[in-house]
């Protein structure tokens, strides 16, 4: 392609507004020439500008939102203290399909229109962005804040120094049932081969979370997967799905048919079910334990790396993330409830909402932590599961 | 003798004469039931646009209310959705329809080697699974470096909308007096003249359907969007996202509105037709 | 001069119709991953194992398809005849009544589906009490909606066509028919019906095409065990990222439709081919 089919392909766009923005950085990757990150960086420290506009794609629910506006408090304290406008798209649904998406221009180079994403990490893509170098290195002299990374987060397998992830949040996985429905749905025997529940429940679509419950179910170890635990878990899943026990397999779209009262009980994942605000659904760890997964933010490539990494930098003061986390009941605002990865946002919390700083789900005691594992990342990659566990959920 | 006949006839004549009207009104009333099973789900959408939900969900009714029309883009990301579908749909409608226009002029007009192949290649999109147009195009695009957003699915709504222009338009044009033309020409007028104030007048109503039709498919088109948007939302790929987490009235009021606009727009379209039919005929 | 007014249109669905399809047709001869890349190898094997491995998806597609269409046809049949014979003035605003529903878009109508199928819903209380569904049972999530929700929404690609073929069967020869002694029913058959039958064809190609690649209704109305090829291919393409294999189904759906319409070419003639849709 041509130089100057690009410039009338970008006089074009600029005709046309709000496009203009996501296309300028693509063109420019597109086209071969000129840096990879959008205009407003330079690679000399000291001298950097932020860029006007950060976009970031996060999953739906994911960030803190005052209910009467709409708006998000945290990044509207972001645009105030830098001048960058947040475009916050929640457009991500579940890994697999996400990536989708964006693997065809990656692979071409081509930039995808965002500075951040969110993956997570039972889940095969965060590694495989990664390891194809389709992540942008982090600004880690614009992230001081680092320093209050949790422990436990700080070498994670697919990014031992963390040099291109940092945790978002974290969250567990589990059972959640409709009082009015049913009983208490506590365990993978209840879940899956109670015939009350036929046709009333949903499993989740990701093959970390789902064999993670079931593996402990059956008491195999997820974070060591052998052939014969994964033939285990997959079979007894199977089988649940062959009687209709099973209903579909979902993302994150089993809350409405929950609150509809179409399903009974769903495998769903801790912080979903405070934000349904549903007295009746109550979520618990399963009793042989549950999965523990977190999300990571990544810069694809194209990105604004300075920009990127100042955000994340500002999400990582703990007065920042508890307010995320918590909310502001007092001024209508919902918190994320998952799992910070930030040292002191539970002490932020408790100063904006107490009944959230001791909520096991948002704020989990040791015990509590105890009772869920990871999942086998080699595992993760394996072609065999991969294909098997697809052609199951997909029918 | 004759009051005993008469109630005889009258009683064989009244099973007769209610057999008779329910024969004659059976498919009305088959039609009746029909049009509401078409009209149910439309029915739900427009009345839950004005339900207030408890929580998220839209599922059941709670209270009446017109905030969901009055901040009808109260939900972030709703309005630069529709905005984007309406800005394709209006651009794809009328480039498809020039470009649909021209072939069927071409293919009524003109008899020509490769009609066959054509008329293949006209039909060919509207029988295609989207899901395979869809998926074509990605790879299409992949490989050409194209960047995903605005242009592609531009390009992908005006591809399939092709079709829809050149059959709107070419019924219309079979069915078109040539004499007008020839008059006109008779009369000193030029082909472009011609064209302009004879040919152009008479198939308007068939451009304009034509265009409402593209429209319409383009508003709504989700499958081949949804390969190749890239990071951009229509509405459709829009209440594809909201709908798992629970999608607000909000999509309901726009659903709802473009219902109605349409609507009106094709009754009115249908009012003018009848007007000048009636008008022909008076003259 | 035809050439000049052709050559825009065609060469715009020759660029982004045809050569596309070319590529995908590329693609289906790949082998590879992700992880490692693709390389084109003629792999014939792709289109194997794709009937091989999800037969039951091919097969299921054309068992809804095929249940949708003759549903469509049978429910359509009598308002195309209606409105055709004894719609009068009204004609134009009743085939306006039937196309207006499906202005509201294709994903919020069958949302709607979900909300008047739902578990608790008035439909399926009421069909409990017929007991054409067991107490506690549910209709989503079952190969039954599915199907409802295919056909609701390829209803106007039968109706449409049924209309239009029966509108121009002159009422003549009916009359012609009954003076010859036959009844309105036989007059109908004999007469009425074959005349309408180019109107069937169509509609049928019209609704069973796009309707067997169809993925939604299946996505939202249904369970794992009602999933279409379209469910496949759209996995393929986009979670698992088997690009040639989900190129070969594609192609597999695509050769079975090119291979109906030309018989229905052969048949009526490719002038009808651009003129059926209306």
């Amino acid at each position: 392609m041509t130089q100057s089919q690009f410039t009338r392909q970008e006089l074009l766009r600029r005709g046309l507004a709000g496009s203009a923005l996501l296309t300028v950085p693509g063109l420019l990757a597109a086209c071969g020439g000129g840096s990879k990150s959008s205009a407003g960086t330079t690679t000399a420290a000291g001298t950097q500008k932020m860029a006007k506009t950060l976009h970031f794609s996060n999953w739906t629910l994911y960030i803190d939102v005052n209910n009467k506006t709409k708006s998000h408090p945290s990044l509207q304290g972001f645009q105030k203290k830098y001048g960058t406008h947040v475009d916050y798209i929640e457009d991500i649904n579940d890994n697999a399909s996400y990536f989708g998406k964006i693997q065809g221009a990656l692979s071409r180079g081509q930039s995808i229109g965002r500075d951040i994403v969110v993956l997570t990490d039972n889940d095969r893509y965060l590694s495989l962005m990664i390891k194809k170098g389709w992540a942008e290195k982090l600004d880690r002299s614009a992230i001081p804040n680092i320093k209050n990374l949790v422990e436990v987060q700080r070498h994670p397998t697919f990014d031992p120094n963390r040099e291109y992830s940092l945790p978002w949040q974290s969250g567990m996985t589990g059972i959640a049932y409709n009082d009015t429905l049913t009983g208490p749905v506590l365990s993978v025997t209840d879940l899956l081969e109670n015939p009350k529940l036929k046709g009333k429940i949903t499993v989740l679509n990701s093959m970390g979370d789902a064999l993670t419950i079931v593996m402990l179910a059956n008491g195999d170890d997820p974070t060591k997967v052998t052939d014969k635990s994964f033939n285990a878990a997959f079979n007894r899943i199977k089988k649940a799905v062959d009687s209709k026990q099973i209903r579909q397999f979902t993302g994150n779209d089993y809350a409405p048919s929950l609150a509809k009262g179409d399903l009974a009980a769903a495998m769903s994942w801790s912080g979903d079910i405070a934000q349904i605000g549903n007295p009746h659904i109550h979520w618990n760890v399963p009793k042989d334990g549950g999965a523990l997964w977190t999300d990571n933010m990544l810069i694809p490539k194209g990105g604004n790396v300075y920009t990127a990494s100042v955000y994340m930098n500002y999400v990582y003061d703990p007065a920042v993330m508890g307010l995320m986390e918590a909310g502001d009941p007092k001024k209508n605002i919902t918190g994320i409830y998952y799992i910070p990865p930030v040292i002191g946002a539970k002490a932020a919390a408790l100063k904006l909402d107490p009944s959230v700083a001791n909520n096991q789900l948002i704020f989990p005691s040791a015990e509590t932590l105890s009772k869920v594992h990871l999942f086998d990342s080699a595992a993760l990659n394996n072609q065999k599961y991969l294909q098997q566990w697809q052609n199951l959920i997909s029918g | 003798m004759t009051t005993l006949a008469v109630p005889a006839r009258l009683r064989a004549g009244g099973a007769a004469n209610v057999w008779a009207f329910v024969r004659r009104h059976v498919l009305a009333f088959y039609a009746a039931l029909f049009f509401l099973y078409l009209l149910l789900p439309i029915g739900v959408v427009i009345v839950f646009s004005f339900n207030q939900p408890v929580g998220k969900f839209n599922y059941t009714w709670h209270k009446f209310t017109f905030d969901n029309w009055r901040y009808w883009n109260g939900v972030p990301g709703i309005q630069s959705a529709i905005t984007l579908s309406l800005e394709i749909a209006a651009l794809a409608s009328v480039i498809a329809t020039v470009l649909g226009t021209l072939i069927a002029l071409a293919l009524v007009r003109y008899g020509f080697r490769g009609r066959g192949v054509t008329n293949l290649l006209i039909f060919l999109p509207l029988s295609t699974p989207e899901i395979v147009m869809g998926a074509s195009l990605l790879t299409l695009f992949l490989n050409l470096n194209f960047v995903f957003g605005f242009w592609t699915i531009l390009i992908a709504h005006v591809m399939f909308c092709i079709s829809f222009a050149v059959v709107s338009v070419k019924a219309r044009l079979i069915g078109f007096d040539r004499h007008l033309e020839e008059a006109a020409m008779d009369l000193g007028a030029n082909e472009w003249v011609t064209f302009q104030k004879v040919t152009l007048p008479l198939i308007a109503p068939a451009i304009l359907a034509a265009l409402l039709l593209c429209f319409a498919v383009s508003v709504d088109d989700f499958v081949v969007t949804y390969f190749n948007s890239g990071s951009e939302v229509t509405f459709p790929l829009f209440v594809w996202g909201a709908a798992r987490i629970g999608a607000p009235p909000q999509v309901n009021v726009i659903g709802s509105a473009i219902f109605i606009i349409a609507l009106t727009a094709m009754l009115l379209n249908v009012a003018v037709q009848t007007r000048r039919a009636k008008g022909a005929v008076t003259e | 001069m035809p050439y000049v007014l052709l050559a825009p249109g065609l060469a715009f669905l020759g660029v982004f119709f045809l050569v596309p399809l070319g590529f995908l047709a590329y693609q289906s001869l790949e082998s590879g991953n992700i992880d490692f890349g693709y390389a084109f190898t003629w792999s014939w094997g792709n289109y194997g194992s794709a009937f091989t491995d999800y037969r039951p998806e091919f097969v299921r597609s054309i068992e809804y398809a095929g249940i949708a269409t003759i549903l469509a046809l049978v429910l359509s049949y009598p308002v195309a005849y209606w409105i055709a014979f004894r719609g009068g003035r009204w004609k134009n605003l009743l085939l306006l009544m039937i196309v207006a529903p499906f202005f509201v878009t294709y994903l919020i109508r069958t949302l709607a589906w979900e909300t008047i199928l739902s578990d608790n819903g008035t439909v399926v209380r009421i069909l409990q009490h017929l007991h054409l569904v067991s107490p506690g049972g549910h209709i989503l999530a079952t190969g039954t909606a599915v199907i409802a929700g295919i056909t609701y929404n390829f209803l106007p690609f039968m109706a449409l066509p049924l209309y239009v073929s029966l509108e121009q069967v002159d009422q003549r020869l009916v009359e012609a028919a009954q003076d010859l002694y036959a009844s309105s029913w036989k007059a109908f058959w004999r007469v009425t019906v074959p005349l309408s039958l180019p109107g069937v064809v169509a509609g049928t190609l019209l609704t069973f095409i796009p309707a067997a690649g169809d993925f939604i209704n299946a996505q939202l109305l249904g369970a794992p065990q009602n999933h279409m090829i379209g469910n496949v291919i759209q996995s393929k393409f986009l979670e698992l990222t088997d690009y040639p294999a989900a190129a070969a189904m594609s192609f597999i759906l695509m050769g079975a439709i090119i291979v109906a319409v030309a018989a229905y070419a052969r048949a009526v003639g490719t002038e009808q081919l651009s003129g059926t849709a209306v």
